[in-house]
């Protein structure tokens, strides 16, 4: 395993991570810029946006893009979260510079009229798509309930309204500032050629132009306030529970996935044994999300309409608990083996490896091994914990429910 | 890159057998357990029972209770994976190599050994009962589900998730019975794939599943099709259809003409679905079909989900593809398909989790595993001959149709 790194001068960072018994490569544009960059005028734009790369430039229709891509065999994609939008590859590792060199032409689209109007309505049915999505939903409106009028509340989707009235030439304005090389990574990881990789960089993205791309940072602690959305066509109600965390450069973040993992993993936690073994609740997970600046754990809970009350006292028995007690050795023992065995398995593809490497070098600026990661998360102990959940206290979050309509 | 592929295979005096591949490059390991009691296999009136089955027997095994076998479990930092279709309950887990011989220990028992306490019963089946109600809530899912359910000559399409009437007529003693019934060691398949000793995991199984060998089970008699068209009535944003249509089965020797066929209709974006559907008309933003292969049979699914008043023009250009296909393909289009399919192949063989399930499909579908290089050569070899001289004597002509959401479509 090698690192590699080198950042233009126009501000735009090359990083790989060469494993030469890798089968694959993988490469991806990060982009430092999602929902939260946006006004309430244009919200939905950063993902509308990411869509638009895939309809091509001034040389390249869509089709020939597809084409281009489909001709590599590779599973490319992108996605489009509250503060990056990242677009990636995964080749085997004799098309990596071919791919690379598609994306830097992709970096600089045309945004045209005709493919902007077409891509709307594609936008509309995805907005659609997930309005019946109830876990996607409550999550989604619960973001925006939790963080109130902070950017992080913004849907990454936008509303009909929203994209209803955006132009393209609000697009491009959009486009001009956000996706400056300044404000970009391009990461690799896996078997590939670092020297061959650069130039091709370099040639294609040595003149591009700086932009002033900031962000405001803000932590914000959330509203803790409760709502409910009833639809009559749902058979079970869907709970999402967010509180404040610690953001992606604050070193407690390894505390905070652990915290997160024993309260909430799929099974063994503390949820788990309380909720779904009992069979309260049909799902019950809390997950961890480090930001830029700030942070979140968030609760997704299933459950039958009879049973919400008891799910509700248990769930608030359950922080009340960890408040008084706290953690005991054997739960972080066991939280620790699940995070690390996750760790090496994500790590082992280069495509999972791709997107923590990326994403250290966005928030942090840092190269860090896998090993390091391990570390980190072995050194851990109880009393960090103990003092996240004093500082933080999960027991105090904002409420969201989607759910059929009350009975009695 | 020249490396050698190895496979590995053992087979128990009892019938059990062990099918491994080992990777060099990978510290993990990961395996299945393939248990012949899936959804079409349980007893007609108990749709559901699989997934009870599945839950209850994890909740205590051998001298561990419920919660000393879930603590024993994680303590071992394992992924616990679980899944259910036609025909297997598939048990089995990712984790660090080395706690891989403490993991077949407590999966022995599970197996052997499920204490089956009528006191862990009751959770079990509630769970399964949210587990149909959380799927009525998710339409997209659901589609899928009642697709296959009326595709395949019942009861090979029989919900893997349950039917809420017959999981409420369910009782311990039943469920007992099909796990006695069905778990049947002399048909159970273990795959193994990542870093591992083969020898140690076929003494350990010997060892382990140390049982006498049972008299094979009955294959389920399959009856007939249910209806062409289905419409399930949902007030919510979209209409979301789910189509299928016949095709040849993973063992038949048009098997990849079928699979390079789908990928030209559906394999990258530039693929036909994709650019008629969404590219050049805005109808979707979800659109996709894929191969989907019982060992009895197998048919192309498709799924779109799109807003009431573009349904209608949704279904119509998806079939109009399908019927296209077989009236030619390019040579680029072939070659798109094949570097794709074969890209996918190995992409996929640097994942442990994809290769066990990979290989025990293979062992039971196939009777053996196919290797890595046996599929690429076999992708290889096909030509836009071949696929149109399949696409002309297998046409697109019959499809089964599901939709879910405010308004139905027309079949015509």
């Amino acid at each position: 395993m090698e690192f590699k790194e080198k950042t233009l001068a126009n501000g735009l960072a090359i990083i790989g991570e060469v494993n030469k018994s890798a089968k694959s490569a993988a490469v991806g544009f990060f982009v430092r810029t999602g929902s939260r960059d946006e006004t309430e005028q244009v919200n939905g734009v950063s993902h509308f946006l990411e869509h638009m790369l895939f309809k091509g430039t001034e040389k390249l229709g869509a089709l020939e893009v597809n084409e281009a891509f489909d001709r590599t065999g590779a599973q490319y994609n992108a996605f489009t979260s509250e503060e990056n939008t990242v677009f990636y590859a995964a080749v085997l590792p004799e098309y990596l510079a071919e791919v690379t060199g598609l994306w830097i032409e992709l970096m600089r689209p045309a945004l045209r009229e005709e493919d902007f109007n077409i891509e709307k309505n594609v936008i509309k049915e995805e907005i659609a798509m997930y309005k019946d999505v109830p876990s996607f939903d409550v999550m989604d409106r619960c973001r925006r309930l939790h963080f109130e009028a902070h950017p992080c509340g913004n849907s990454v989707l936008g509303s009909e309204t929203s994209i209803n009235g955006l132009t393209a030439e609000q697009m491009r304005n959009y486009f001009v500032r956000r996706y400056a090389p300044n404000n970009m990574v391009l990461a690799c990881a896996g078997n590939f050629e670092w020297e061959q990789i650069c130039s091709v960089v370099e040639e294609g993205c040595g003149n591009w132009q700086v932009q002033d791309a900031g962000r405001k940072l803000e932590s914000f602690g959330g509203s803790k306030k409760r709502d409910r959305l009833e639809k009559a066509n749902l058979s079970l109600e869907h709970i999402c529970l967010m509180s404040a965390g610690v953001s992606a450069q604050d070193s407690r973040r390894f505390a905070g996935a652990l915290l997160a993992e024993i309260i909430g993993d799929d099974v063994g936690s503390r949820f788990f044994w309380e909720l779904v073994d009992k069979a309260l609740a049909e799902t019950a997970t809390m997950q961890f999300g480090a930001m830029d600046g700030t942070g979140a754990f968030y609760s997704y809970i299933r459950c039958g309409r009879e049973n919400v009350v008891s799910v509700l006292d248990t769930v608030r028995a359950i922080f009340q608990k960890l408040a008084e007690k706290g953690i005991n050795e054997d739960e972080l023992r066991k939280a620790k083996n699940k995070i690390l065995s996750a760790l090496v398995l994500k790590n082992e593809l280069p495509m999972g490896r791709l997107v923590d490497l990326g994403s250290n070098w966005v928030y942090l600026k840092q190269y860090r091994t896998v090993a390091e990661d391990i570390s980190a998360i072995k050194a851990v102990t109880v009393d960090d914990v103990h003092s996240l959940i004093e500082e933080l206290n999960p027991g105090d979050f904002t409420q969201f429910s989607i759910g059929p309509a009350q009975s009695g | 890159m020249a490396t050698v592929e190895r496979l590995d295979r053992h087979i128990l005096s009892n019938g059990l057998v062990v099918v491994g591949e080992p990777m060099d490059t990978v510290e993990s390991a990961a395996f299945d357990f393939m248990l012949p009691s899936g959804a079409s296999v349980v007893p007609e009136g108990c749709c559901g029972a699989a997934n009870v089955i599945a839950d209850w027997i994890l909740r205590g095994a051998g001298d561990k209770d419920n919660r000393q076998l879930g603590d024993a479990l994680d303590g071992l930092g394992l992924h616990r994976a679980c899944a259910i279709n036609s025909s297997h309950i598939t048990v089995g887990a990712a984790l660090e190599a080395g706690n891989l011989a403490e993991a077949l220990k407590l999966y022995a028992d599970v197996i052997l050994k499920p204490r089956l306490e009528q006191d862990q019963f009751g959770p079990a089946r509630q769970l399964a009962v949210d587990g149909v109600l959380a799927v009525d809530d998710d339409p997209r899912q659901k589609v899928m589900l009642k697709l296959r359910e009326h595709f395949y000559p019942s009861p090979l399409g029989r919900s893997p998730v349950g039917d809420i009437e017959e999981l409420k007529t369910l009782t311990a003693e039943k469920t007992r019975q099909i796990i006695k019934d069905h778990f049947n060691t002399s048909e159970t398949i273990f795959a193994v794939a990542g870093k591992y000793d083969f020898n140690a995991i076929a003494g350990q199984m010997e060892e382990l599943f140390d049982v006498e060998r049972r008299k094979p089970l009955r294959p389920a008699t399959v009856g007939a099709k249910a209806n062409k068209y289905t419409h399930i009535n949902n007030d919510g944003a979209q209409v979301h259809i789910g189509l299928m249509t016949g095709t040849v089965k993973p063992s038949n020797e048009n098997y990849y003409n079928a699979r390079v066929a789908v990928s030209i209709l559906s394999g990258g974006m530039s693929a036909r679905l994709f650019t008629e559907v969404r590219e050049k008309r805005g109808l979707c933003y979800a659109i996709g079909a894929r191969y989907h292969g019982l060992k009895e049979a197998a048919g192309i699914m498709c799924y779109a989900g799109t807003t009431p008043d573009k349904a209608q023009e949704t279904l119509e250009v998806i079939m109009a593809e399908f019927k296209r296909l077989g009236e030619g393909i390019s040579e680029q289009e072939l070659e798109r398909a094949k570097i794709g399919l074969k890209s996918a192949l190995i992409l996929q063989s640097e994942s442990s989790s994809s290769r066990a399930s990979g290989i025990g499909g293979d062992y039971y579908i196939l009777g053996r595993v196919r290797s890595l290089d046996e599929i690429k050569k076999r992708i290889e070899g096909t030509s836009v001959d071949s696929v149109l001289g399949f696409l002309r004597s297998h046409k697109f002509e019959n499809f089964t149709v599901v939709t879910i959401g405010p308004e139905e479509v027309n079949i015509s």
